[in-house]
């Protein structure tokens, strides 16, 4: 069976300030559908780099990034945006609602991307922002929520399409540690629940810990652990990478 | 979902948008009350009758005709008559009341103007009072004559020897259906004057200052302006027999190139507006980055979001356009009453105002065009990093 993410000698260099940073060097990774990762690692890493890459935000200079069964160096951007809104749901650190939008209008955003009627894409923003716990809330605007109000508006925006592939982007980051554990068990049960393939990027171990696979990446190396620190069967290359 | 971004974009920075969007305001209401005063001149122009033609002294408008010339030109092959006219040039009270006024004979002059309006017992009164004048609808309201009303001329051309006002009795208040009689004019006997002069109760000569030719039906009115040309070729005083419509170009031209020099000022204003919206529209193109980036990442296309700008553009826009242009039509009347000596017959026509809305419309889209291409061109990443 294919995996979901599959990732193939892909390199990715930045220009900065004149020198070439190579962020992600010939990784390979293959990842499944339906666990929940964590991609640990320190900064500058590659971490959000390779997120990036597998949601088809940011292209490698070399190798192969596959999704689904879907190649995405091979994409235009015009391709890319479509396959964006039908297959991943992001989720940012800060939240990246638009200020000017309710809850609910955040939420049914994506959704004009679809035929669905107006009637309908409320009613499916609704039920996503039920999902979050914040069916009481779809007429605040971002500023009138709590970090972690704002953030599970965000994952609501994020699964209202019902992706394949659910990338978030240290969701915990800008959140005291209360409403970080709500946002982690939300995705947690995203994953468990609604069988949702996230993939989450994160400094923090105990996020982490919700994760049931944790796959560390320093300087272009790949290590991968489940949840309890151990080597999964058939584990990708890299035991020896740092946990 | 759209014009709800675009119009909470708009309100969440209100006073930097009201200014903007007032800025356009002016601009629309200045530029349609430019083209209104050039279509105004035009108005004449456009709507002359081919049917009549104007003889006029060939030396120069301001040197009149001899009073003989009447029965030759009424002889020439393809006319049915002609109408005296003479630019009496007096002062109604003072100075800055001025209107034109002109001694017309009554019976030829109602006959050339079927677009004329007034009642038929009025105008019976007009032509059978010696003293008796036709005055236009817009200088009857701005001064408050009514019908049997005596209006005081004072004579600058003509001027009684003790100084007095020549007195003419309100017949009648006329209407115009056509731009080439405004209603902003006093018509009176010219018989009137010419016995006021022959008799000594005025100073000046007896002339006519030009003559309208009226061109037999059927008749071609080219054949007949080369035969009354011709007619008086060798004197004693040389034609210039023009079309209506030519006649009103001299008018227009007198004033010197007003339409280019209107078109020069309105250009100015315009460009110095689109400067200043296409100032706010990239503040605003700046400020959109982060939610482009959002909403390239979750899907939406660049076409989209370079939309989202233009109409975002357009709105800020059209919202001063159409305000200014709602106005403009309100005050048209006033305008046209305070305008009716210089622009006579001032009116904000739909294509005046059809013209604004381009106008807006086109600042709009030309404004949203620069930050548009540049949130077009944004890479996901770089929208929501903000960058450039």
């Amino acid at each position: 069976m294919p995996h979901l993410i599959d990732l193939k000698n892909v390199s990715r260099t930045y220009q900065r300030g004149g020198e070439s940073l190579e962020v992600l060097q010939q990784l390979d990774l293959e990842m499944e559908g339906g666990s929940f990762y964590a991609l640990m690692g320190p900064s500058g890493s590659g971490k959000t780099t390779l997120l990036n890459l597998i949601g088809g935000l940011d292209q490698p200079d070399s190798g192969q990034v596959v999704v689904d069964g879907e190649d995405l160096a091979t994409m235009t951007s015009k391709e890319l945006a479509q396959w964006r809104a039908d297959k991943v749901g992001f989720v940012f650190q800060g939240f990246n609602l638009l200020p000017v939008l309710t809850a609910l209008e955040n939420v049914a955003l994506p959704l004009q991307l679809t035929p669905l009627s107006k009637t309908q894409r409320r009613d499916q923003a609704r039920h996503a922002l039920d999902l979050v716990g914040l069916g009481d809330r779809e007429n605040h605007r971002p500023r009138e929520l709590s970090g972690g109000q704002e953030q599970r508006v965000a994952i609501a925006r994020a699964i209202a399409m019902d992706p394949t592939v659910v990338l978030a982007d240290e969701p915990t980051g800008d959140l005291d540690r209360g409403s970080a554990e709500q946002v982690l068990v939300l995705l947690e049960r995203l994953n468990k629940e609604m069988g949702k393939t996230i993939l989450m990027v994160t400094h923090d171990p105990l996020a982490a810990e919700h994760a049931r696979e944790i796959v560390h990446l320093d300087k272009g190396r790949l290590g991968r652990r489940d949840a309890n620190g151990n080597v999964p069967v058939g584990g990708n290359a890299g035991e020896d990478a740092p946990s | 979902m759209t014009l709800k971004i675009v119009l909470r974009n708009l309100l969440a920075h209100p006073l930097r948008n009201f200014l903007t969007s007032g800025a356009v305001f002016f601009a629309v209401f200045l530029l349609s009350f430019l083209q209104a005063v050039v279509s105004t001149l035009d108005a004449g122009v456009r709507s002359a009758s081919t049917q009549r033609l104007w003889v006029q002294s060939a030396v120069s408008l301001f040197v009149d005709l001899p009073l003989a010339y009447e029965s030759k030109i009424a002889t020439v092959e393809g006319v049915e008559w002609a109408c005296k006219w003479q630019w009496f040039g007096g002062i109604y009270k003072e100075e800055s009341n001025f209107f034109a006024q002109f001694g017309v004979d009554p019976e030829t002059f109602r006959k050339s103007y079927p677009e004329i309006i007034v009642d038929d017992e009025h105008y019976k009164n007009f032509e059978g009072n010696r003293t008796g004048c036709l005055v236009g609808k817009d200088i009857a309201l701005k001064y408050g004559f009514r019908v049997g009303d005596t209006v005081p001329i004072i004579g600058r051309i003509f001027p009684r020897p003790d100084g007095s006002p020549w007195e003419f009795k309100v017949e009648g208040i006329y209407e115009s259906k056509t731009a080439v009689v405004d209603q902003g004019t006093l018509y009176f006997h010219f018989d009137y004057l010419k016995e006021a002069i022959e008799s000594g109760d005025t100073d000046g000569e007896i002339g006519v200052g030009v003559y309208l030719a009226k061109v037999r039906d059927g008749a071609d009115p080219g054949q007949v302006q080369s035969a009354i040309n011709a007619m008086f070729e060798n004197g004693p005083q040389r034609v210039n027999a023009t079309t209506e419509a030519e006649f009103g170009r001299q008018f227009v031209s007198m004033l010197g190139n007003i339409p280019l020099l209107l078109r020069s000022i309105g250009g100015a204003v315009l460009v110095a507006i689109f400067f200043a919206v296409l100032n706010t529209m990239l503040t605003i193109g700046q400020e959109r980055t982060r939610d482009v980036g959002i909403m390239k990442a979750i899907g939406f296309q660049d076409g989209a979001v370079f939309r989202l700008m233009i109409i975002e553009s357009l709105v800020l826009s059209l919202s001063g356009g159409l305000v200014a242009l709602g106005v403009a039509k309100l005050l048209e009347p006033g305008m046209r009453m305070a305008l009716t000596q210089q622009f006579p017959g001032f009116a904000m026509s739909t294509n005046t105002l059809l013209v604004g809305l381009a106008i807006a419309a086109g600042i709009g889209v030309l404004a949203g065009l620069l930050p548009g291409m540049r949130i077009r061109n944004l890479t996901p990443l770089q929208g929501l990093r903000g960058q450039d």
